[in-house]
């Protein structure tokens, strides 16, 4: 496979990915900025998914409607969903011939879906929800087509590579910025809170069969981080990860091969045999850091064996 | 709903001094018979929709170009005409020998101007007619091209004057485009109109990929059961990449830009998550003067620096060959029918639109006095840039035209403004006649020549209008031949 598709596929991908998280945290956090909670602020989810500084996000983080149209449709932020649902179109474009028609088509109507005007213009003067919906479901159709039409060879390979590294790192953000938010104090047992943020990555259900003991910041860490069951788990992406690297096994790309499997095994063991305990004596932002920092390396190094093309 | 459709037909008027593909005087001619019949019971209303469908078909498919306005991309389609083009059998049987008698007599030409050059030697065409053209490159004199196949893909365009004669107005023998446009026509008639296609007995078009594919694997260098292709695109923002795509998906080749590809020691190879891969057959989308930076344009990002290299030694093959705009420059033109002479010894069966040669003086005078009969066209442009259509045009933009053509007469040609046949189109709730011509394309392997029964129709949407161009505000349409 062309280096240049690889690297598109794998960024179409991340970016799919992306917008699917990013669709749900703003469906789930506006249902709870809805809900009468005191001190409901948009502050982490414009932490987790914007570029925007202190001052910025503070401006908008108590108005619901500013904020879905910075991160839905503005055209200035480069990571609302406007922006890199056109990415992941562009990337498409360049690949046409590696994904499947049905996929293609998929993506070429979400963009026309998120640039009709008057459909986005319900985020604004309507019910944000039933748009929300409307795009989400655009998105679970990337996902259903993907599953159904894409031939399991290398590109499939570099699709769901991307898609696990992107939610492995979602999945340690959330996580992160959502215990910043309340200074790390894990003593804290604000039921709300956590509920509507399994919501947000549709983890409450599970959470509810796993946990008889009422909602517990140590439980919310332990599904999120070593669920290996619970597909936005940071274990279950990483698992992931590396099931689908596996497939690239290549007499000709040898020395590539084997840095990335080194890598990727390394992260793995490291989430895999570890416990809440350890993790929280660690500190938990530094473990969380280090993994996000450890899954960026794995891209770069991707990056440098399999896509350079330039 | 019978006032209706007798109002879609009723109101349709030809042009007495035009020859109208769907109507002769009053009646609808045979061919036609079966979709008016069809046409006949539908409201206006459901043909509305049926066109709107089309729309929509297109739009979802991503079948369509960027404009770049304020820094924002706008997506537009190409306008489609949902009313097919119908071609007799009788028809398509003279024109694909004609077609077919042309392109191996431009194919010789190619051969013989880049080798022994006996056609200029004996006289036939002057030299510094072939040594003017800036199409003709002395890179590709004394090599041998496999197979002596230059032309692989042809899109010669054809026109019918007021008395349904067709002619030559264009032999495109560079990159023609527009092929898919052929395919996807065909794809939405079937969605928009089903049933009606096997009922009217029309030759299938989807073959064509196949050929293709055929010819470019029988061009390898390699022995090898499965030699690379690949088809080289200039990118994503090149108005034809919908092509390229479909195109490469159809065959199952791969789609490179000119960073996948590099050479070493003069081999061809395009860079792969396995390391370099061997490339063996090129069918590049990109012009001549961007392929290599080495030999032509110095600054193209498009293209592979070391490819010509490459291709001499015989390493890749190129298709279409690199130079072959030396033989459908528009004044190389008017001596098609005296190469067809000249290799054949046959006479030539489609005829020649009367070309003017602006830097012969006599002729130019000739055409200098009749300005508002003639269409004025630069010899290297193409897609109805640099044209004057003399009938429309002030006498300011004629004195303008002219001070233009004399600083460099040879870049000019004028001929007689042919009226175009028209067809009918679907035109807010009634068929209107338009005027349209045809591009038939030929694909020409080791086997020989084989031409698609179809081809693409544009269709000149503005009321009056002679220029078909996309470019210009053209649309296209279907084009049926019928098997019987």
């Amino acid at each position: 496979m062309l280096s240049r598709v690889a690297d598109s596929l794998y960024w179409m991908s991340r970016y799919m990915e992306r917008t699917d998280g990013i669709l749900r945290m703003l469906r789930i956090n506006y249902a709870s900025s809805q809900d009468d909670i005191h001190e409901f602020s948009w502050k982490p989810v414009l932490r987790i998914f914007t570029y925007l500084d202190e001052e910025g996000a503070a401006a908008i983080s108590r108005d619901t409607r500013a904020v879905l149209q910075y991160m839905v449709t503005d055209k200035e932020n480069s990571n609302s969903v406007l922006n890199i649902v056109t990415h992941a179109r562009e990337n498409a474009r360049g690949v046409q011939d590696h994904i499947t028609k049905e996929l293609w088509q998929c993506l070429n109507d979400f963009y026309h879906t998120i640039r009709d005007e008057q459909l986005v213009r319900g985020l604004h003067t309507d019910d944000p929800v039933s748009i929300l919906d409307v795009l989400i479901r655009q998105g679970l159709l990337y996902y259903g087509i993907t599953d159904i039409t894409m031939a399991r060879g290398e590109g499939y390979a570099f699709l769901n590579i991307g898609k696990f590294i992107e939610r492995g790192v979602q999945a340690a953000d959330i996580l992160d910025i959502k215990f910043s938010d309340l200074e790390y104090d894990l003593t804290r047992t604000d039921t709300t809170y956590w509920k509507y943020l399994l919501l947000s990555i549709s983890g409450f259900e599970l959470y509810l069969k796993t946990y008889r003991t009422g909602f517990d910041a140590r439980n919310v860490v332990e599904q999120i981080v070593l669920n290996p069951d619970f597909p936005r788990s940071i274990l279950y992406s990483v698992n992931r990860l590396q099931l689908h690297f596996q497939r690239l096994k290549d007499e000709l790309n040898r020395e590539g091969y084997q840095k990335l499997d080194f890598m990727i095994g390394k992260i793995q063991s490291r989430v895999r045999y570890t416990t809440v305990d350890s993790i929280l004596q660690e500190g938990l932002h530094g473990f969380l850091k280090s993994v996000k920092d450890d899954l960026y390396e794995v891209g770069t190094a991707f990056n440098h064996h399999y896509f350079a093309y330039l | 709903m019978q006032t209706q459709t007798s109002e879609l037909l009723n109101n349709y008027n030809v042009d007495p001094r035009t020859w109208d593909e769907m109507y002769s005087s009053s009646t609808v001619r045979e061919q036609y018979k079966g979709v008016v019949d069809f046409l006949r019971q539908m409201s206006i209303e459901e043909l509305s929709k049926k066109e709107e469908l089309a729309k929509r078909l297109f739009m979802s498919q991503g079948i369509t170009f960027t404009v770049y306005s304020s820094g924002e991309g706008i997506e537009k389609i190409f306008p489609f005409d949902i009313i097919p083009r119908i071609i007799t059998a009788a028809e398509w049987t003279y024109i694909e020998e004609g077609i077919r008698q042309r392109l191996k007599a431009l194919n010789l030409f190619l051969k013989d101007v880049y080798n022994n050059q006996f056609i200029l030697k004996d006289g036939v065409v002057p030299f510094e007619m072939v040594y003017s053209c800036p199409h003709f490159l002395r890179e590709m004199h004394g090599f041998p091209v496999p197979h002596d196949i230059y032309v692989h893909i042809a899109g010669i365009d054809l026109i019918r004057d007021h008395d349904g004669t067709f002619y030559i107005l264009e032999d495109n023998l560079r990159t023609p485009s527009g092929v898919s446009y052929m395919l996807e026509n065909r794809e939405i008639t079937k969605r928009i109109f089903p049933d009606l296609i096997p009922k009217n007995n029309v030759r299938t078009v989807t073959e064509y990929p196949n050929i293709l594919h055929r010819n470019l694997v029988s061009l390898s260098p390699r022995q090898t059961a499965h030699p690379n292709i690949v088809l080289l695109t200039p990118g994503i923002y090149n108005s034809a990449y919908f092509e390229h795509t479909t195109l490469a998906r159809l065959m199952g080749v791969e789609l490179v830009e000119g960073r996948d590809l590099v050479i070493d020691n003069h081999r061809v190879y395009m860079k792969t998550t396995a390391g370099l891969q061997p490339v063996d057959v090129i069918y590049r989308r990109v012009d001549d003067h961007f392929l290599d930076p080495l030999v032509f344009q110095p600054d193209s990002m498009l293209g592979v620096a070391g490819l010509m290299s490459a291709y001499r030694k015989g390493n890749v093959a190129i298709v279409n060959a690199v130079g072959n705009g030396v033989a459908d420059d528009k004044a190389i033109y008017t001596y098609v029918p005296a190469m067809i002479r000249y290799y054949l010894n046959e006479e030539p069966i489609l005829k020649n639109v009367p070309t003017y040669q602006l830097g012969n003086p006599d002729e130019r005078e000739h055409v200098f006095g009749n300005m508002h009969q003639m269409v004025i066209k630069k010899t290297n442009e193409s897609g109805g840039y640099g044209m004057l259509m003399g009938h429309t045009a002030t006498e300011e933009e004629i004195d303008r035209c002219k001070v233009e053509i004399l600083k460099d007469p040879r870049q000019y040609i004028a001929q007689p403004i042919i009226s175009l046949s028209s067809a009918p189109c679907y035109m807010n709730g009634r068929l209107a006649p338009r005027r349209v011509d045809l591009r038939p394309y030929a694909l020409c392997g080791p086997e020989g020549i084989q031409i698609v029964p179809g081809g693409l129709t544009r269709v000149a949407l503005r009321e009056g209008s002679l220029v078909v161009n996309s470019s210009q505000g053209g649309g296209s349409k279907d084009t049926w031949v019928l098997a019987v």
